[in-house]
């Protein structure tokens, strides 16, 4: 359990953030969403202890403050919205610096193999040999996440459940790889891992969130599950975009949701 | 070594044990070539002939001249241009990790600038303004005068290119050049100061030599450089996971402020005693890692040694043209270095140009 009780963030004398009570479950898929500069990845930084912040942040029942960021990377893996690399690495390189902490809670043997069979889960089996500088933006964020599944490899270690944190991890994706992707958090929240995912696209949210959180102008606008967060009003309200939840275009205009994938 | 890459693509772990394997096997071919030549014709096979067999009847006069010529000259310079090599080398690789740039080097960034600094500040001023600090600190007052060059110039450096635990490579660069001539500068007003017989020394600085090279400066150099070196694996893993940025070293577990400073004070410990025994050696730093990340990757836990030995048995060839090509006289090692690592230096930016950011 991630519980965040009266999160603040300055930045520059700014408040990116303010007084936000968030909290993360075993089992469930969490989303932030909410339009650019709402303070959404500030937060998410925040919880993944990479910046000071006030208020209170527990992880596992602990004080996040008070753990050394190589306690913090047993329960926790981050993705960050993009990464360049600064040396030709291979692939296969790449995501087993996600072993680097040795916690991946594989079963011994396993992660010699591990760095593979991440690959295969993000739909980039055979690309371990490839430089990752030749990758494009869409292939790397791929390598990127397997890196961060080697990370956490088992959802629960020593009866804890460990949290994956994605920051908007569908981004450059095509549509398949979205599902893939978005699949992935779901089957780990199932197998008892917790997800904190910050989304864009509301379809996708509704589709696979247990819990959203809105955030607005740096503090939180509304909680809670996809069909009593989504309304009209709401999205006007946070997005300052008239829109309505549920209405189908007409009949001339095409559309393609999410949910229709087999 | 094809069979081992298939087995697992994309790792090079396999390859890159055998190339250590092949430069230890080098670093001791270059240390008998060392060994072996020279401007005297003193014959090393003859004087390791005499220590394992006890005297093999020759002139005993000639063997007692090579014998010091082999022990006393050629032996102790032999030690510190690998020493010397594998300092700068691996400060090199370090750096470039740190700064998350192929192009960082001690000597293009201003931290041997620095080191020359500390280093000539004590030279000329050693017997007035210093004295007192010569006096107390004895034959490690130049050493420890050229690290705290090095480390005040790296940290400066790092100061003004960071924001938010980010380097910039742009501003590295720009702030290293500018660093660079401010040390340079004020190194030139100690020269503008310095009388002739210190002029005579300083010489030596701007264009480096292993030439003054003698068991007594090993012994006070020599220490610093190989805890320096031996600090440095602990620093591999840290510096691979600094590849993919601060925030993400972080998430993945480095305490990276550590990591960091740890890393800056070992490569101006490294650069500094390497400065204080040699002078500005050039391109050491920057030929070696690239070299050898062209074959074995940029994974630090075979980079930083691979780069230790490449760096010496480099410096020990250098040192040997420099020794011999104008022989009976000597060009300075820096000149050599300087030939051959500045169009190498061209070459990687032709070759990285549009293939990958620097």
């Amino acid at each position: 359990m991630i519980e965040a009780r009266d999160v603040s963030v300055d930045i520059a004398g700014m408040r990116i953030v303010g007084d936000v009570d968030f909290d993360a479950r075993p089992g469930e898929v969490a989303a932030i969403v909410g339009p650019n500069g709402s303070g959404k990845t500030t937060f998410l930084k925040a919880l993944s202890g990479e910046i000071v912040h006030a208020g209170r942040i527990t992880l596992n029942g602990r004080r996040l403050s008070s753990m050394k960021p190589v306690e913090i990377a047993v329960h926790r893996a981050v993705l960050p919205q993009a990464t360049t690399l600064s040396f030709p690495f291979t692939v296969r390189e790449v995501v087993k610096l996600g072993l680097v902490g040795g916690r991946s809670g594989a079963l011994p043997g396993e992660d010699v193999r591990l760095p593979e069979r991440a690959l295969a889960r993000v739909d980039l089996d055979g690309f371990a040999g490839r430089f990752y500088q030749e990758l494009s933006g869409g292939e790397q964020q791929r390598v990127q996440l397997a890196r961060v599944l080697c990370q956490v490899w088992a959802p629960v270690l020593d009866g804890k459940p460990r949290y994956l944190f994605l920051d908007e991890p569908v981004s450059s994706l095509d549509i398949k790889h979205q599902l893939i992707i978005m699949n992935i958090a779901r089957d780990f929240a199932r197998r008892g891992g917790g997800v904190v995912a910050i989304l864009h696209d509301l379809n996708l949210t509704a589709m696979y969130a247990d819990r959203i959180f809105v955030m607005h102008r740096g503090r939180l606008a509304a909680t809670g599950s996809p069909s009593d967060v989504l309304s009209d009003d709401l999205i006007e309200k946070v997005f300052d975009c008239r829109m309505r939840v549920g209405v189908l275009p007409a009949g001339n205009v095409p559309f393609v949701l999410p949910q229709s994938a087999a | 070594m094809k069979a081992m890459a298939n087995a697992l693509e994309g790792d090079r772990s396999g390859r890159a044990r055998i190339v250590i394997l092949l430069l230890w096997l080098g670093l001791a071919a270059s240390v008998f070539l060392s060994l072996t030549s020279g401007a005297s014709d003193a014959s090393a096979v003859n004087v390791i002939g005499d220590w394992l067999f006890g005297g093999i009847p020759r002139d005993a006069a000639l063997s007692a001249r090579d014998s010091l010529i082999v022990y006393d000259i050629r032996l102790p310079r032999i030690v510190l241009g690998m020493l010397v090599g594998a300092a700068l080398a691996v400060s090199g690789a370090v750096m470039q990790g740190l700064f998350r740039n192929p192009l960082a080097d001690p000597g293009l960034i201003g931290v041997s600038a620095g080191s020359s600094l500390g280093a000539v500040a004590v030279i000329v001023l050693g017997t007035t303004a210093l004295a007192p600090v010569t006096a107390l600190l004895g034959t490690l007052a130049l050493p420890l005068a050229a690290f705290s060059g090095g480390l005040a110039t790296t940290l400066v450096l790092y100061q003004v290119a960071t924001r938010r635990g980010q380097t910039s490579v742009a501003t590295t660069l720009l702030a290293g050049i500018a660093l660079a001539a401010l040390a340079m500068a004020l190194t030139g007003i100690l020269i503008f100061v310095a009388d002739d017989r210190q002029l005579r020394d300083l010489t030596f600085w701007q264009l480096g030599s292993l030439g003054g090279a003698t068991w007594q400066k090993i012994g006070s150099v020599g220490p610093i450089i190989i805890l320096a070196l031996a600090a440095m694996p602990f620093l591999a893993r840290g510096l691979n996971a600094l590849a993919l940025g601060e925030a993400t070293a972080g998430h993945l577990g480095i305490p990276v402020q550590r990591l960091k400073y740890t890393a800056i004070i070992g490569v101006s410990a490294a650069v500094g005693a390497s400065v204080a025994v040699s002078g500005g050696i050039g391109f050491v730093g920057i030929v070696v890692p690239h070299l050898l990340r062209l074959l074995i990757g940029p994974d630090n836990r075979y980079l930083l040694p691979a780069s230790a030995l490449l760096g010496a048995s480099l410096l020990l060839l250098a040192d040997a043209i420099a020794r011999t090509i104008v022989a009976p006289a000597e060009l300075p090692i820096g000149i050599v270095t300087a030939i051959s690592g500045a169009p190498f230096f061209l070459w990687i930016l032709l070759r990285k140009r549009g293939v990958v950011d620097l």
